[in-house]
């Protein structure tokens, strides 16, 4: 490897939010191919769209259903962040969303006031079962897979974008290889440079899609948006899945719980009050 | 007469052992301060770093660096 190989690199808005590949040596066709993926799957994973996989799934609950591989795997995926976050990370949000009217992208204005009525999140595995090919909800639970699926989506990337590439879809990012200089990726995490090297990175906040007193981020043990004294956390784990899952547990755990549960989880991490 | 002499006898060293046995264990109390075998290495290896609005704690598989960043992780 070079001292420093020529990034190539590729920006796009899918999911409503930014996205960007970076790879030596990729090729244009390659980079095209994981936007068209990415796209794809937003299409099939988004819970504001009637038509989507997920939200026919959601309106499905009491029943087993047909289902992609692409959302088992998800769905696999959350059960085992609800297991290793012990529940603090639960899926099972769409109840709360509604309750707080947060039914619909924030592009398209501000949520309407509601009186959130609404109590603690069921346990994910008493809400949702999985077997091959098929899945089932209890009636009354709905999904929202959020930071999960582009956690997810990032580490499935480099699969694809091959063994040196970065794959950042709205914050949550994927570094596969030794970067460009052969030290690792360079990426920004809390306004100092990391160097990444098979690693992923997420960040959970209560800052953004915020309105009025509520914001995005449901406590599972209230059913409401979070209130635990830290605004924002980041975190670099083994995956970018995990990174989202820990920074998110990090954040719901609350600001003297945290720095114990992310020296435990993470690889390096930035809390913020 | 001897069963009697042998339940006595069975009863006496007992009784005897395990005086004995309490007699050593408080005079060879578990100390404390004892290093591990095999010594274990130490498993803080993270370094905090200061980061605006917060401190970043890195471990050691995650280095600084002055390059600058290809990509940052952000809230969306």
């Amino acid at each position: 490897m070079p001292p420093s190989a020529l990034v190539d690199a590729h920006h796009f808005e899918a999911m409503g939010t930014n996205c960007s590949f970076f790879g030596v040596g990729l090729s244009r066709g390659r980079l095209l191919e994981g936007e068209f993926w990415v796209r794809r799957m937003g299409a099939r994973l988004t819970r504001f769209s009637p038509d989507s996989e997920l939200s026919r799934f959601n309106a499905s609950a009491g029943r087993w259903i047909d289902i992609s591989a692409e959302l088992e795997a998800l769905l696999r995926e959350s059960l085992r962040a609800f297991e290793t976050s012990a529940g603090l990370v639960n899926v099972a949000v769409l109840p709360s969303m509604a309750a707080i009217g947060y039914t619909r992208p924030l592009s398209f204005g501000r949520p309407p006031a509601t009186e959130a009525r609404v109590g603690p999140l069921p346990a994910l595995p008493d809400a949702l079962s999985v077997r091959p090919g098929a899945a089932r909800l209890e009636p009354g639970a709905g999904i929202d897979l959020g930071g999960i699926a582009k956690g997810w989506m990032a580490d499935r990337l480099l699969e694809s974008l091959g063994p040196n590439a970065l794959a950042n879809l709205g914050g949550d990012l994927s570094a596969g290889g030794i970067g460009p200089a052969g030290t690792g990726w360079p990426v920004g995490l809390a306004g100092v440079t990391v160097l990444l090297r098979d690693q992923g990175a997420a960040t959970s906040s209560v800052r953004r899609r915020q309105w009025g007193e509520h914001h995005h981020l449901i406590d599972p043990r209230t059913g409401l948006p979070a209130r635990t004294g830290l605004e924002e956390v980041s975190v670099v784990a083994a995956s970018g899945v995990e990174a989202e899952v820990v920074a998110k547990a990090a954040l719901l755990v609350g600001r003297e719980l945290a720095p114990v549960y992310c020296a435990t989880h993470a690889l390096a991490w930035w809390l913020s009050p | 007469m001897r069963t009697v002499f042998l339940k006595l006898g069975a009863t006496v060293l007992t009784v005897a052992t395990t005086l004995l046995s309490a007699l050593y264990v408080t005079s060879h109390l578990k100390n404390p301060a004892a290093p591990l075998q095999p010594s274990v290495l130490s498993a803080s290896g993270a370094s905090t770093v200061s980061a605006p609005g917060g401190s970043l704690t890195l471990g050691p598989s995650v280095q600084p660096s002055n390059v600058q960043p290809v990509t940052s992780t952000y809230a969306s």
